[in-house]
């Protein structure tokens, strides 16, 4: 087992980690200033997921949000999140989940699902339900029509989580296909990020276009909600 | 250009010659006990009795106030009205607005959620503002912490303001081909592709460069590696340490006692 999990801790491993945390906080950065229906503060760490195994992927999560937190705060609390978010996209891209853009959306759910269930602990006990992200509206919406705490959470995750994680999903697909074949060659697992079919230009744009559907759904979900 | 991405602040303070570890230990049980505690008032104490002394002590009140204003206080405020006006619980209405009530419970309530997230983001900057990342790094190293820990730590400390500094140019050049910046909002979005993927091919591109030169100077070497600084622990720093990890554990025991 530990054998196994050292195997993909190569040198290559060591020295992503780091520039895939800054790309997580680059990208998160950006993202907030568009005020765009989402966070996409993941993406480094389902890249690492993908092309260095769930191990790594986890790790970087974790770290992503202890790091980020020495200017964000809030994000601190939420690491457990990140690292499973890392961890389950590893093990997606172990399954071939990231081998076409329709079973990237198939991870992306599955990464949604986790991200849900880990967070909601987290949200009720430290802040009663209410966080600070604007996702806390439906929450607040849900309580008071009479739902419990645990259920008005969990159910606000898994309306705004899908949305979110299917685009990180998409993108780092993208800069994965993106990368020149030699270079992600020399990555523990580059196995992973085989297209199976087509070429994988076509890929690209089917997957840029999902993450423009899926961002501008979005954003009538929202409007929809707000107004 | 390489600065590194720190808040710490050169002192000649008590706090600043614990070590480390000491001082992780006692952000940490700071945190742990607003958490624990049984009681109302423990965040608000915490905050006035434990944490501003030790600012003072540390000599570091000026940065500490800075940054309470910049960052904490903004944080706090906002989870305090979202939690006043949102949490459902309480009868006493004191204000109505649409669906949404603030009764006296849940302005208590948001006080103190609100304080402990003072609390913790105080106790998280206090640690910072006193520690070096690089004197951190390698006493933990000495004490078993796996050395590629302590590189991609400090590593992306170094590779933000990198990375910042490359975005800059990049918009810089980008300007200077004619794309719009700056107008309306979707001709913004048109121009994050060309503005973000190539910082993000970029630095992934760097990364092999950067693995054949670490591996040359014996990353991956097992060898002990000796240490250029001395960090002091000193037997009034184990003290203060058992001594922290007893009051963690009885605010636990209490709180699974009287609940």
């Amino acid at each position: 087992m530990f054998e196994k999990i050292k195997k993909d801790f190569t040198t290559m491993t060591w020295v992503l980690i780091p520039v895939a945390i800054a790309i997580n906080i680059a990208i998160g950065q950006i993202v907030v200033l568009l005020k765009l229906p989402v966070f996409l503060d993941s993406i480094g760490t389902v890249l690492v997921g993908i092309v260095a195994g769930p191990w790594a992927g986890a790790l970087t999560g974790a770290l992503s949000n202890t790091i980020w937190g020495l200017f964000n705060p809030d994000s601190l609390p939420w690491w457990p999140v990140a690292f499973f978010i890392g961890l389950v996209a590893g093990l997606c891209a172990n399954a071939g989940l990231f081998k076409n853009w329709w079973k990237v959306i198939l991870s992306g759910f599955l990464i949604a699902l986790t991200a849900a269930i880990v967070s909601t602990p987290i949200s009720v006990y430290l802040y009663g339900g209410i966080t600070a992200s604007g996702s806390s509206f439906i929450t607040a919406y849900l309580l008071q029509t009479g739902q419990g705490v645990l259920s008005a959470v969990l159910s606000t995750g898994f309306l705004v989580e899908p949305v979110d994680k299917i685009t990180t999903a998409m993108l780092a697909f993208v800069i994965v296909q993106g990368l020149s074949k030699r270079l992600v060659a020399r990555f523990p697992r580059p196995e992973n990020a085989e297209v199976e079919s087509g070429n994988n230009t076509t890929q690209i744009i089917i997957a840029l276009v999902v993450v423009v559907v899926v961002v501008a759904l979005g954003f009538v979900v929202r409007n929809m909600l707000a107004g | 250009m390489h600065e590194r991405l720190s808040f710490f602040v050169k002192r000649d303070s008590a706090l600043h010659h614990l070590n480390p570890l000491t001082k992780i230990v006692l952000a940490l049980s700071i945190i742990l006990v607003s958490i624990f505690s049984p009681w109302y008032w423990t965040s608000h104490g915490l905050l006035l009795v434990v944490i501003v002394p030790l600012v003072f002590i540390g000599k570091v009140a000026n940065e500490y106030f800075t940054s309470a204003l910049r960052l904490i206080l903004p944080a706090a405020g906002f989870i305090f009205f979202m939690q006043a006006f949102f949490q459902p619980i309480g009868q006493t209405v004191i204000f109505n607005f649409w669906f949404l009530d603030i009764t006296q419970e849940s302005l208590l309530f948001a006080f103190r959620i609100a304080t402990r997230i003072t609390v913790m983001i105080s106790a998280f900057t206090l640690f910072l503002l006193t520690t070096h990342p690089s004197e951190l790094m390698s006493d933990l190293t000495r004490r078993g912490l796996p050395p590629q820990f302590a590189y991609v730590i400090i590593s992306t400390l170094q590779i933000l303001p990198q990375m910042q500094a490359k975005a800059q140019t990049i918009i810089a050049a980008q300007r200077s081909r004619g794309l719009d910046t700056e107008s309306t909002f979707f001709k913004r979005i048109g121009s994050v592709v060309p503005l973000v993927s190539p910082l993000v091919f970029g630095s992934l591109v760097e990364v092999e460069e950067r693995a054949i030169a670490i591996e040359a100077r014996g990353f991956t070497s097992k060898k002990a590696k000796t240490s250029l600084y001395e960090i002091s622990d000193r037997s009034s720093d184990k003290f203060i340490r058992w001594g922290l990890v007893i009051l963690v554990i009885i605010s636990i025991v209490l709180k699974l006692w009287l609940s």
